[in-house]
């Protein structure tokens, strides 16, 4: 059999809480081993959109796409339940703001509760896979340690490791460095850097521009609930077009003060 | 001045051994079959289907806002003749009692579970599993931390509470008090007995209590 396709394909996602409409028919495709950046201002549905991506939101309507998983929102489109949503998140991973690791398991159960709960590994090799995983975000010395026992840069590490173990194959990553202390930030980045390098397809939601601008194949400016503009790192930096992703832009350049 | 006469109870302490027993019998029993219906409370509350809330609330309301007392003797002498069947004293305290602390388990159940992180329903979904999986693997394990100390302080009361079955003449430890009272005519004496049994009972499960709570938080 051939490998699963890995893009996913968010298109025309509309979102509204009561009478908020967040978003209004954003849009992304992503390839196989694309680093895709979503940047914009608070608001602006960012996050709202990559939830949407592994359907943590239900969009009101808009078809989502990733690799053989395929939902229709609209009139007339049954909401899917938890049994087709759960397949949907094995193959798409996410890590969060807040890292949200179970506090009542140590780093390496964490890690192991997707392979042996979800995909029936035996405790043996999920703890194989548990430990491969905390060597690669470097936390080898830390699998019986408690997330209370460890640092947010070391917590958010283990959420990564957690989101790898199921090996999907896209990962979201929702603000993943925003809930840090400025110190912590780089060990993380370095850790979904390497990532990128190896090729994992990733979305990320970032405040951190240099980061996006450096690690990112396509970088996209959303405005008022949709994808305003989007295209290679260099090119939106350099020379952004939309009105609001030049404004946005400058606010990040200007020196602070 | 009034001689104290613990001898006088020498002939009795059989009855107090018996006395206590059936008070442990109740606590025990009526603590089990409550957790069981506060447990299922608790869920259909959190988890269930909206519309099966407010008869649950009102069914927890009923029992949480009149005496138990006047609930005891409600089920032994007024439902009988309500639904035209006999229930003997002991099973009415039953009921009475697991319905009573079961009210309470709901409420003690529904804040552990709601007081569990929205985060961590969403890490369970976001690795692929089911939402009954994520409640017992990773929400229930944490509702209960949280609950251990309301648990413990309800069933120490659901212990205490149990000499209200004494009114319906259940052989518990305070009726046996009673008895013996009205056989030895030493009130002081006897009353002071039982006060103790009850104290050296709860106060051990008032220090496990502590303990456990505790070594549950240690990894917090």
């Amino acid at each position: 059999m051939n490998a699963r396709p890995a893009t996913l394909s968010a298109t025309g996602i509309h979102k509204s809480y009561g009478s908020f409409q967040v978003l209004k028919g954003a849009s992304l495709t992503v390839e196989r081993g694309d680093v895709v950046t979503l940047i914009g201002a608070s608001g602006s549905g960012k996050s709202t959109f990559l939830r949407c991506m592994n359907l943590l939101e239900l969009p009101q309507e808009g078809t989502l796409v990733a690799g053989r998983h395929s939902f229709a929102f609209g009139k007339g489109q049954k909401a899917p339940n938890d049994a087709a949503l759960a397949p949907l998140r094995r193959d798409v991973g996410m890590v969060f703001q807040h890292f949200n690791l179970f506090p009542h398991m140590t780093a390496l159960r964490n890690i192991m509760e997707g392979p042996l709960q979800v995909n029936g590994m035996t405790p043996a090799e999920a703890a194989e896979l548990g430990r491969d995983l905390l060597a690669k975000v470097g936390l080898a010395d830390k699998a019986d340690a408690f997330p209370a026992k460890l640092s947010g840069g070391q917590k958010q590490r283990v959420a990564i490791a957690r989101a790898l173990a199921m090996k999907p194959d896209v990962m979201l990553f929702d603000e993943v460095t925003s809930a840090l202390d400025p110190e912590l930030v780089g060990e993380v980045l370095n850790v979904v850097r390497n990532l990128a390098v190896e090729g994992m397809t990733m979305i990320l939601v970032t405040h951190e521009m240099a980061f996006a601008a450096d690690v990112s194949h396509r970088v996209g400016f959303m405005n008022d609930g949709v994808l305003a503009e989007i295209g290679p790192a260099e090119e939106i930096f350099r020379r952004p077009q939309h009105p609001r992703l030049v404004s946005f832009l400058e606010r990040f350049n200007r020196p602070a003060g | 001045m009034y001689v104290w006469d613990f001898s006088a109870l020498g002939p009795y302490w059989g009855l107090i051994g018996q006395g206590l027993g059936i008070t442990v019998l109740y606590t025990v029993t009526t603590v089990v079959a409550g957790l069981v219906v506060g447990l299922v409370i608790g869920i259909a509350r959190t988890a269930g289907p909206r519309w099966l809330s407010p008869p649950l609330r009102a069914f927890i309301e009923i029992f949480r806002c009149t005496p138990l007392l006047v609930q005891l003797v409600w089920m032994y002498y007024a439902l009988p003749v309500l639904i035209g069947v006999d229930m003997s004293a002991s099973m009415a305290c039953f009921i009475t009692l697991s319905l009573y602390a079961g009210s309470f388990y709901a409420e003690i159940f529904r804040g552990g579970i709601e007081a569990v992180d929205r985060g961590q329903w969403e890490a369970g979904r976001a690795i692929g599993m089911r939402q009954g999986r994520i409640f017992r693997r990773i929400v229930l394990p944490q509702a209960i931390q949280v609950m251990i100390p309301s648990f413990i302080n309800q069933t120490i009361l659901q212990l205490k509470n149990t000499s209200l079955v004494s009114v319906v003449a259940v052989g518990d430890l305070l009726y046996q008090g009673t008895v013996i009272t009205a056989a030895s005519y030493r009130p002081l004496e006897v009353y002071t007995v039982i006060a103790l049994v009850y104290f050296v009972v709860l106060f051990p499960l008032t220090l496990v209590a502590d303990r456990v709570e505790q070594k549950m938080g240690a990894h917090r």
